[in-house]
């Protein structure tokens, strides 16, 4: 499974990404937000701070909300990712998504996918959650250009309208 | 200067035993990681010293909570997440759960494990006084077997570690015995969540016969590893708490802490934080009648969760005067205990509108007056003798101020109810006259926004001490 080059070895590494099984051969403490932009094309987590801090790369590793900066992709081996690419069902938006289309809770787009995520992370496991409960649940992702009020009113409204659904 | 992956090479055994193996066969060589949240950081910066890493994510060896006989065994590799969602943890351990909701964001909880902040060292990880205070025991793993030992002393300097090269920390195991105990943890740093902190405190206490029975004090980064105030708690055991007492304990605390200078604050700001913060736990800690610890339920709570909608608003009110809050309050019933009561004010308060801080706001008289504005409902007038008494209370030390101080109190107060219409709201507990007119010259020059906030969050305080002030009545 493995060869060497440079002197030291790459790895094949599977995983399921948005629902398609993928390989990749990588050198194993490569970062999974590089395999993610790098070499599989998918842009959309992106690198803010590169430390843990901003969340603009988070994805969701078997449900979980991780930043993909901190995971050296041999820890992804046999797990299953979804990125901000794999949230809609096809042309339709998920219900976040147009949350913060319809509350203006997007503007530049560097931390959009991340909030998208810690917010799908957090309705999945309270549906309804108060304003400090979104609060805390996006507390790891930074944004500089909204203030933050109009996130909080796109997930107060997404989980709205998921309980009327 | 950034890594580059090909100078790192990186495996993952899968079993507990195959990584011990590995490590045994080149002591130092390998580095274990876990979530990555310190390692990867690391990495980035390209600091990462180790070229070989082994992965001990997610092993099943080491991400158990169990209970054993009258202690609780918390694998090494479980995550904050892990913790939080842990019912003992959150019943028994109040402040290892509040600690591991402080630390990080939601993605660094679900990766950063207990074992790892361990091993990492650092003197600022809020988790560590909480071990510390619980009197954690490790288990350590090697193929030369396994080793018990406590946890306080384990860190011997600055990130050093009593952990041999070809160990792991496999468990840690807390004695199931301080649910008696009042818990107090507190975290200061610039901001409120994902800032390192520049002190924070994790300290149990009991008190028998008016006095301090039992207590364990420990804090973060005022030394070059997590500290246990030893020579504090002696100082206090034993004794009533009064001024007298405060003044000892915060010389105490000045003496024994070794903080330093760094980018986050000052030796002489940790020392005078450190020197508040066991003040103030000794403050609430008296303010805890000593009771059996195995009464389930504050009587106070458990008649105020009985009482109609209506009498349970008007009840609560004294302990922060907007109605939306009392209301909301009252809504929350039934409350559990002290530690759920707090959190739904808390909650509750920051959703209110600032209509409704206003409100609160009103309800209190003027620092350095006894008497509230007049404008206000009859509600709030009638919660009125209570609040005046606790208001009396609170500003104990404004009283007692020079003449000089006092008049430019009354100055600045007046400039401020110009400025921003309404009274100065500040957390009075525990503060001098010029200590208050530091804090109010500053506020003076917040912008609107900023000053409402900070207002609400000094309210928020109030608010806490109050409510524990109120269900031990």
């Amino acid at each position: 499974m493995t060869d060497s080059r440079a002197g030291r070895t790459k790895a094949q590494i599977s995983f399921t990404l948005n629902g398609e099984t993928k390989t990749v051969h990588a050198h194993p403490m490569e970062r999974l937000l590089d395999v993610l932009r790098e070499r599989l094309q998918l842009t959309g987590a992106k690198e803010g701070c590169g430390e843990g801090e901003c969340g603009s790369c988070s994805v969701l590793i078997d449900g979980m909300l991780v930043n993909s900066c901190l995971v050296p992709v041999l820890q992804a081996e046999g797990s299953n990712i979804i990125t901000i690419e794999g949230i809609a069902a096809g042309d339709t938006l998920h219900i976040l998504q147009q949350a913060f289309l319809e509350c203006g809770g997007a503007q530049c787009g560097i931390c959009t996918p991340g909030m998208i995520l810690a917010a799908v992370h957090l309705l999945n496991r309270n549906p309804e959650p108060t304003l400090e409960e979104i609060r805390e649940g996006l507390s790891g992702n930074l944004c500089r250009c909204t203030g933050y009020t109009q996130i909080i009113e796109a997930v107060a409204e997404a989980a709205r309208r998921r309980a009327i659904a | 200067m950034r890594s580059h992956p090909s100078d790192y090479e990186m495996v993952a055994p899968g079993s507990l035993n195959a990584i011990i193996s590995l490590m045994a066969n080149e002591p130092g060589v390998w580095l274990p990681i876990a979530g990555g949240t310190d390692v990867m950081v690391q990495y980035a910066a390209g600091k990462l010293a180790a070229r070989k890493l082994v992965s001990i994510w997610n092993l099943p060896e080491l991400r158990q909570i169990e209970t054993i006989g009258n202690e609780i065994r918390i694998g090494a590799g479980c995550t904050y997440s892990d913790l939080r969602s842990n019912e003992i943890v959150r019943r028994e351990f109040p402040l290892l759960y509040s600690a591991s909701r402080w630390t990080g964001g939601i993605a660094n909880q679900n990766r950063g494990t207990i074992g790892g902040n361990i091993v990492n060292a650092s003197p600022a990880a809020d988790s560590l006084p909480a071990l510390l205070v619980y009197e954690a025991e490790l288990v350590l793993v090697s193929v030369r077997g396994e080793r018990r030992l406590p946890y306080a002393g384990f860190h011997t300097g600055y990130k050093k570690t009593l952990l041999a090269s070809d160990e792991l920390v496999q468990a840690i195991c807390l004695p199931r015995r301080f649910a008696g105990y009042f818990s107090h943890a507190r975290k200061v740093g610039a901001r409120c969540s994902q800032a390192i902190s520049k002190v924070c405190i994790a300290a149990l206490g009991r008190l028998g016969d008016g006095v301090v029975e039992d207590i364990r004090i420990a804090l973060g980064s005022v030394a070059p590893v997590p500290l246990r105030l030893r020579e504090t708690e002696q100082g206090v055991k034993g004794k009533a708490i009064d001024s007298e007492l405060l003044h000892l304990a915060r010389g105490a605390v000045v003496a024994e802490v070794r903080p330093i200078d760094d980018i986050r604050s000052t030796a002489r700001y940790r020392a005078a934080v450190a020197g508040n913060l066991v003040a103030e736990f000794l403050k609430l800690l008296s303010l805890q009648r000593a009771k059996p610890s195995d009464e389930p339920v504050n009587t106070v709570l458990a008649r105020w969760n009985r009482l109609s909608t209506v009498d349970a608003a008007r009840n609560i009110l004294s302990c922060c005067g907007s109605i939306a809050w009392a209301e909301a309050m009252a809504a929350k019933r039934p409350i559990a205990d002290d530690a759920a009561l707090l959190a739904a004010s808390d909650e509750t308060w920051r959703n209110l509108t600032p209509a409704d801080w206003m409100e609160a706001f009103q309800s209190h008289p003027r620092i350095g007056e006894s008497r509230s504005s007049s404008a206000q409902s009859p509600q709030v007038l009638a919660s009125r003798d209570q609040s005046v008494e606790w208001s009396t209370q609170e500003q104990g030390h404004v009283a007692g101020a020079e003449t000089a101080v006092k008049i430019a109190l009354a100055d600045a107060n007046r400039e401020y109810e110009q400025r921003f219409s309404r009274v100065f709201i500040v957390c009075a507990t525990g503060k001098s006259g010029p200590e208050i007119l530091e804090i109010l010259r500053r506020r003076l020059k917040n912008d609107a926004d900023t000053e409402l906030y900070e207002a609400a969050e000094q309210q928020r305080q109030i608010t806490q001490i109050r409510l524990k002030k109120w269900i031990q009545e």
